[in-house]
């Protein structure tokens, strides 16, 4: 299996989630303004700033994200500021969810959660799928998790 | 089996003795009751919680059935809890001072995931409680053999009703000690112990209360109020050791830890004795830690990770089984008893990584030094602000030592890392036990090229940060890091398996296998031929076009079609739980009737032929 990457509509999501963020974030601004304690421009300069931080961190992570199944380990590339890579052996998989937030579903996507009994990444999530995609994508984690047969050890 | 009758009101008066003490002293106060009253309620609610839990002791029950652990409990919600053997990490079993007094223990049986003590059994008799441990232990074990030779499953069945029958004396292995605390350790202990929190608990209260202390501060001299702040710090600082050191000093008590078998038994403390059993299939990673006092004296402390404790309990539940002090060289011998890694020699990441350090910690003193201005030109004070910047001194060398004390080291089955100055701790994680590995480079290492790889295991403590993490090394000996742990994992689970399943018909795999693949023809001919006489000139001509002899210098003779070892009888080939022969000695692919007939004949000729060689 080659690199893959998400499916672009993921972006809506997570730039839907930037500006959620940036209003949360400008409000106290606003606030302020309200008050008299700050000029009118500054909650305006604020809320640019954090969209366009965010947008801009969610389109980079996009691009960012890939996934690959090699022959005995997930891999995940992922990560804008701190880049993480995470093998997961197909041994060590616990089991496979998928599943479908609200957002998610209003863009017709759906995620894959991987579960290991690890400490640090017990879960991984692989975001941006198509529903079909992440069903097809747990069958095949969970095909290929019993065929590596392995224990968990622990 | 029951719990011990004395739990009973021990339990009730443990739950409701605090709310009886509010309930009494509210009640007595009320000017419309008074004394008799408030006796009356107070006899109440010990009656209630006593009805409790006699209803809890008649409800709760457990049982060692043949492969799981079975609790029914529960007065109002009930629950019926089958634990498997096989998944419990850790039995303990830990006794008070009022429990030792009243002869009851508290039983807790730990298995990996959950939030909290999956098997909680409040109380049996300490007896009953040693005896649990033990035969937790020894079922387990016999079940794992179970599953590996089906043969001595009976007898081992038969065994286990035999012990449970004569009680706690007849179980378990011989005891072989690996470290007892001795006196002088403890005192070291104690006297490196300190304990922090008091002096947390009143920076937290002072700090609300300073503007009005502040008040009554002009009245003194700075003299005399410096003096007052030094011996008042001093004697804090005193109490809190002494404190630390109590507590230590009652833990650690008689700390003892022994091997039994396949599982490792601690035992320590004071007022409250602990005691456990940890299998050492289950131990997932080991913590060796020290500091730069240990390391001049040449001491250093090791814990045995699990998976059993739960990160959301107590500090004081994680790695009960933790060596708090000895010599360096004891804790590694000790190290090597439970994980055989080699002498590690580690790695350390590339010198250019020092200069990041350097320049890490000047930004550190430098905000410092702002700190210290910002206060001063707020208060208009005129003091050396600059002061701090003196600390530059220090950032060399502490650079240099942060550099020195990373490392990571590859060794046979074991990734070492090792990491801090001011507490180095060196991890050994068995290749085994890694879950799954991370890599991760934050803006600042890609600058220098670097990445952190971390080993994650299913290890309570990683929570905490403590992963097995090999930090700031060169970008492609993260990655080849990477791999090689990826590949030794993949390795290491096939192993364990061959060791798990015992369907190993030959010694040698698949290389024996494909020599004979090469005379395949010639064993067809011999054990088809309808002469037994050719036979043997047959074997004797495929001798001589072999040249190559295997390893063990066994040369076996040429069934194909089958890939059975003959040099063995049948019977000593273990065929686990199923009494079924894969390959009977007799079946040769189509030939079979013919072999049946040929039988008698053809083995002697075959023992001719292993002894002329």
């Amino acid at each position: 299996m080659t690199t893959q990457t998400l499916h672009p509509r993921v972006q809506v999501v997570w730039v839907l989630r930037a500006v959620l963020i940036a209003a949360v974030l400008t409000a106290p601004f606003a606030g302020a303004v309200y008050f008299d304690r700050l000029p009118e421009w500054a909650p305006i300069a604020a809320g640019a700033i954090f969209l366009t931080l965010g947008v801009g961190h969610a389109l980079l992570r996009y691009r960012r994200w890939s996934y690959e199944i090699r022959e005995d380990a997930l891999y995940l590339d992922r990560g804008v500021v701190t880049e993480v890579r995470t093998t997961v052996p197909l041994v060590r998989i616990q089991h496979v969810d998928s599943r479908r937030g609200p957002v998610e579903r209003g863009v017709g996507l759906a995620s894959c959660v991987v579960y290991t009994a690890g400490s640090r990444g017990a879960d991984v999530r692989i975001p941006g799928l198509t529903a079909d995609g992440a069903s097809d994508l747990r069958e095949e984690l969970k095909r290929l998790a019993i065929r590596a047969d392995g224990e968990d050890a622990v | 089996m029951k719990l011990a009758p004395q739990s009973v009101p021990y339990r009730a008066l443990q739950k409701v003795s605090g709310i009886v003490v509010i309930l009494f002293f509210v009640v007595n106060n009320n000017p419309g009751w008074g004394f008799a009253v408030a006796i009356g309620v107070a006899g109440a609610v010990v009656l209630a919680a006593i009805g409790y839990e006699v209803a809890y002791y008649r409800r709760f029950d457990y049982e060692l059935t043949d492969d799981t652990l079975d609790i029914s409990s529960g007065v109002i919600s009930r629950r019926e809890r089958e634990i498997p053997y096989r998944r419990i990490q850790n039995v303990d079993v830990s006794r008070s001072v009022i429990q030792r007094a009243i002869g009851v223990a508290a039983v807790d049986l730990e298995t990996a995931g959950g939030s909290s003590t999956e098997g909680s059994i409040r109380f049996v008799t300490p007896g009953e409680a040693t005896r649990l441990q033990r035969e937790v232990q020894r079922r387990k074990s016999t079940g794992s053999r179970t599953e590996a030779h089906g043969e001595g499953a009976d007898r081992a069945g038969s065994e286990v009703d035999v012990g449970t029958g004569s009680g706690a004396d007849a179980v378990g292995p011989d005891e072989e000690e690996l470290f007892a605390i001795s006196p002088g350790e403890l005192a070291l202990v104690g006297a490196l112990s300190f304990d922090g929190r008091l002096i947390g608990l009143l920076i937290f209260l002072s700090s609300g209360s300073v503007p009005v202390l502040s008040g009554f501060i002009p009245d003194a001299s700075a003299v005399a109020l410096t003096a007052t702040a030094i011996v008042g710090v001093g004697g804090l600082f005193l109490v809190s050791w002494i404190l630390g050191a109590g507590v230590a000093f009652s833990n650690y008590y008689g700390f003892r830890l022994s091997r039994a078998g396949d599982e490792l038994r601690y035992e320590r403390g004071l007022f409250r004795r602990y005691s456990g059993s940890i299998p050492t299939e289950k131990v997932q990673s080991l913590r060796i830690a020290d500091n730069p006092a240990k390391r001049a004296l040449g001491y250093a402390s090791l814990s045995i990770e699990t998976a059993g404790y739960a990160p959301g309990q107590g500090s004081e539940q994680e790695s009960q089984a933790a060596v708090p002090i000895a010599t360096t060289d004891r804790v590694y011998r000790l190290a090597r008893e439970v994980e055989s890694f080699g002498d590690p020699r580690f790695n350390r990441p590339p010198k250019r990584i020092r200069w990041r350090y350097a320049f890490r910690y000047t930004i550190i003193v430098g905000l410092l030094v702002a700190v210290a201005f910002g206060i001063d030109w707020y208060l208009g004070a005129g003091a050396p602000w600059y002061a701090p910047a003196a600390l530059l001194l220090a950032v060399p060398p502490a650079a240099h030592l942060k550099w020195k004390h990373r490392g990571y080291w590859l060794g046979e089955d074991h990734l070492l890392t090792r990491n801090g100055f001011w507490s180095r701790t060196v991890t050994v994680v068995p290749y085994y036990r890694i879950q799954n590995v991370i890599d991760t480079r934050t803006v600042f290492q890609r600058r220098w090229d670097v990445a952190t790889i971390v080993a994650d295991t299913a290890g309570s403590s990683s929570i905490a940060g403590n992963d097995a993490a090999a930090v700031d090394f060169a970008t492609e000996e993260a990655v080849d890091l990477r791999e090689t742990l990826r590949e030794r994992l993949r390795v290491a689970v096939v192993e364990h398996r061959e060791r798990r399943d015992r369907f190993e018909w030959f010694e040698g795999g698949a290389d024996v296998s494909g020599k004979d693949g090469d005379s395949t023809n010639d064993g067809d001919a011999s054990t088809s031929g309808v002469d037994d006489g050719n036979s043997p000139d047959d074997r004797g001509e495929s001798d001589d076009g072999r040249t190559e002899v295997p390893d063990d210098g066994v040369i076996r003779p040429d069934f194909s079609g089958s890939d059975r070892d003959y040099s063995e009888p049948a019977e000593r080939i273990d065929t686990g739980e199923y009494a079924v022969d894969r390959n009977p000695s007799d079946m040769g692919g189509n030939e079979r009737d013919e072999n049946d007939d040929e039988g008698g004949a053809d083995n002697p000729s075959d023992d001719t032929n292993d002894s002329e060689r």
